[in-house]
């Protein structure tokens, strides 16, 4: 299962790993030691970051396909939702725990905030949120539509939930309906700003919505080639990556933009798509997954592009970096798991 | 990867449709299928891949009312296809009163089901004893006939022969595409409902000729449809802007639409097929050497108009 038999290798330490089943998502704890890849045949593999030579461990999450990766409270954990209604706990070296179960439905989108110590998962059109001990700490939040995505503020005060015809910000310390931000069509993503001060989405048709929450400013993205399923912020916040088109497109979040603002468009390659974006924590640049499997880092100064990865013909589907940027995992549609280690003082 | 084959199941409640459902799923044919369901419960067969469909219709951007989509079945697929070689096809059923525009149209609309899937076919089933006075007093029933690429009017052992083919007399005349296939019990041979190909167009080539000039007397019911021919060659400039104009105007009414066409300056047969304003068109095999390029395009709609209809069309040949 591991070694670099296969295919050109363009980094020198890259790990190649053939998981055969569709990498859904993939995350590092945030303690650094781990990653963890979710696959559409219901596993997770668990790789240990520390040791280069160890096998990945492989672990029943769920019967069915995986649907949602998101790191847990603590340092080591990682909550995982599966087409089985299952919301499970998988650990390195620990047994897999059943924290929640929804009969009949999937369980699509997670998310943990270590400052509120809470968890919330969705399920249809409800949010369910789980305290540390696993009990349910509120009634069930109910939405309009079946929830697109839903994001803990950096802060924990507040978790956004997007949806058919925009987004709902609840207060997960007290209860009380949530403050709703309208926009019409169907939301599928949401990411908050760093600071707390914007909330991004994705939409179905093509595009971006955001607002400046202070005054509920409104910004549209659009002119994409295809739906935009990943987003993230460079360091710094000073861009918006975004995939979904032939290029990265990065929205300036500085100097007023990102209103009149023309967007930075890096690595790109005619008639591609970039399907994954994920920029590195501390330094300016952007990993860029296409849909050949092609995989990029681009600086954001426009220098050009590294290749890390060669074409294979399946879409990078999943993309994480370590919280100290010392480690790049990558998924496709296919099942080519990759773990580039970055070595200190690049 | 190729692209995996959708059937759509729609038809009122007690018309026959979960027994077609559980036949399609028990019957050998070594095929697996993902079901996405409205209601659970009501398959009979253990099957791991059956989903509860949320019912979620989504109006585009556009503002325009016939513009929708299932929001439901977009993330349902994409969750479906995550499960990689899971399953053969995916089959949808719909409820009793839902109109399959929507359904039909996430299959052109969305970029990730319309590469990764492909819609096969809409199959309707229809209470043979009922079916009259559904289509008198439903939208959804006359919609349910004028989507359908198949319609298996069930029950005839419970109807009279003659009552038989007033309906299908009927049906005819408001759907001149669909194959109609009496049943008892949904009792039918799996290839009449699967692996059809309908929305595929070189089928669309399959039309058969001899659904024109059936049917010339007025029908008292709201769809009909519009059967266009054309001897001469068209002018592509002339019909693409008459067809636009004609879907932008009309396409709240238009509910489908198919046409073989002849362009002059060109030798292969141009395919155009459509759910109201979303319309897909193709350049396909060569016109036979010998025979006459005639170009048809039928209309299934409310509202038609027949003469403005073949005049817009007359319009098209090229000078
Ligand atoms: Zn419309
Ligand atoms: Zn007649």
């Amino acid at each position: 299962m591991n070694g670099s038999e296969g295919g050109t290798r363009l980094h020198p330490l890259e790990r190649h790993m053939d998981a055969a089943a569709y990498v859904v998502s993939v995350k590092v704890n945030r303690a650094g030691s781990h990653a963890a890849a979710v696959l559409g045949d219901g596993a997770a593999w668990l790789i240990d970051l520390t040791d280069s030579s160890a096998a990945p461990a492989v672990v029943h999450a769920h019967d069915g396909a995986c649907l949602a990766l998101a790191r847990d409270i603590d340092g080591n954990g990682f909550l995982t939702g599966g087409d089985d209604g299952k919301l499970r706990r998988i650990a390195p070296g620990q047994a897999a725990e059943t924290l929640a179960e929804v009969k009949g439905r999937w369980i699509e989108h997670v998310d943990c905030c270590p400052r509120s110590r809470l968890r919330a998962y969705s399920a249809g059109r409800q949010v369910h949120l789980l305290d540390l001990s696993g009990h349910g700490s509120a009634p069930a939040l109910d939405h309009p539509s079946t929830v697109g995505s839903l994001a803990f503020a950096p802060n924990g005060k507040r978790l956004a939930v997007a949806h058919y015809g925009g987004a709902s910000l609840w207060w997960t310390g007290r209860p009380g309906p949530p403050s709703r931000l309208d926009w019409k069509g169907s939301h599928l993503g949401v990411l908050w700003h760093p600071d707390g001060t914007h909330l991004m989405t994705t939409l179905q048709e093509s595009g971006l919505h955001g607002w400046r929450l202070r005054d509920k400013a409104d910004m549209q993205m659009s002119g994409y080639a295809t739906k935009v399923r990943s987003m993230g912020w460079t360091n710094r916040s000073r861009y918006l990556a975004t995939g979904g088109a032939e290029s990265v497109v990065c929205w300036p979040f500085f100097g007023g933009g990102p209103w009149q603002k023309q967007p930075l468009q890096l690595a790109g390659t005619a008639g591609g798509l970039i399907t994954v974006v994920a920029p590195h924590p501390k330094e300016p640049v952007i990993a860029a997954g296409h849909d050949d499997g092609r995989l990029l880092i681009a600086p954001t100064d426009g220098t050009a592009p590294v290749a890390i990865a060669a074409p294979d013909g399946s879409p990078i589907s999943a993309l994480a970096w370590s919280d100290d940027g010392r480690h790049l995992l990558a998924g496709t549609e296919a099942g080519r798991l990759s773990w580039f280690p970055i070595p200190a003082g690049r | 990867m190729s692209a995996i084959p959708v059937t759509v199941l729609t038809g009122y409640l007690g018309a026959g449709k979960t027994t077609l459902l559980n036949r399609i799923l028990s019957e050998p044919h070594g095929k697996r299928f993902a079901v996405i369901v409205n209601e659970f419960g009501e398959i009979g067969i253990d099957n791991d891949l059956v989903v509860g469909a949320d019912q979620e219709v989504f109006e585009m951007n556009n503002g325009c009312i016939c513009c929708t989509v299932r929001g439901d079945l977009i993330r349902i697929i994409g969750g479906l296809l995550k499960r990689k070689d899971a399953f053969d096809g995916i089959l949808i059923e719909t409820t009793g009163l839902a109109d399959p525009a929507p359904v039909a149209q996430t299959f052109f609309v969305d970029p990730d089901v319309s590469k990764r899937t492909r819609m096969d076919g809409i199959v309707t089933v229809a209470d043979a004893r009922h079916l009259a006075q559904r289509l008198d007093d439903s939208h959804e029933a006359q919609e349910q006939i004028a989507f359908a690429d198949v319609i298996l009017l069930n029950k005839i052992d419970l109807v009279d022969e003659a009552g038989i083919v007033v309906l299908e007399h009927r049906i005819r005349s408001m759907n001149p595409f669909a194959r109609i296939r009496r049943t008892e019990r949904c009792s039918v041979a799996l290839d009449e409902v699967i692996g059809l190909g309908a929305f595929d167009l070189d089928r669309v080539l399959a039309m058969e000729p001899g659904f024109l000039g059936e049917d010339d007397h007025e029908h008292d019911q709201s769809v009909t449809s519009v059967s266009l021919q054309e001897d001469r060659a068209l002018d592509p400039a002339a019909f693409d802007q008459w067809f636009r104009t004609l879907i932008q105007v009309q396409g709240v009414d238009l509910l489908r639409y198919k046409g073989i066409l002849s362009f002059k300056g060109s030798d292969r047969r141009t395919v155009v097929q459509g759910v109201h304003m979303l319309a897909d068109s193709g350049n396909l095999s060569v016109w036979p050497a010998g025979l006459p390029r005639t170009s048809r395009f039928v209309l299934i709609g409310r509202n038609l108009d027949g003469g403005a209809l073949r005049a817009g069309f007359a319009a098209c040949v090229a000078p």
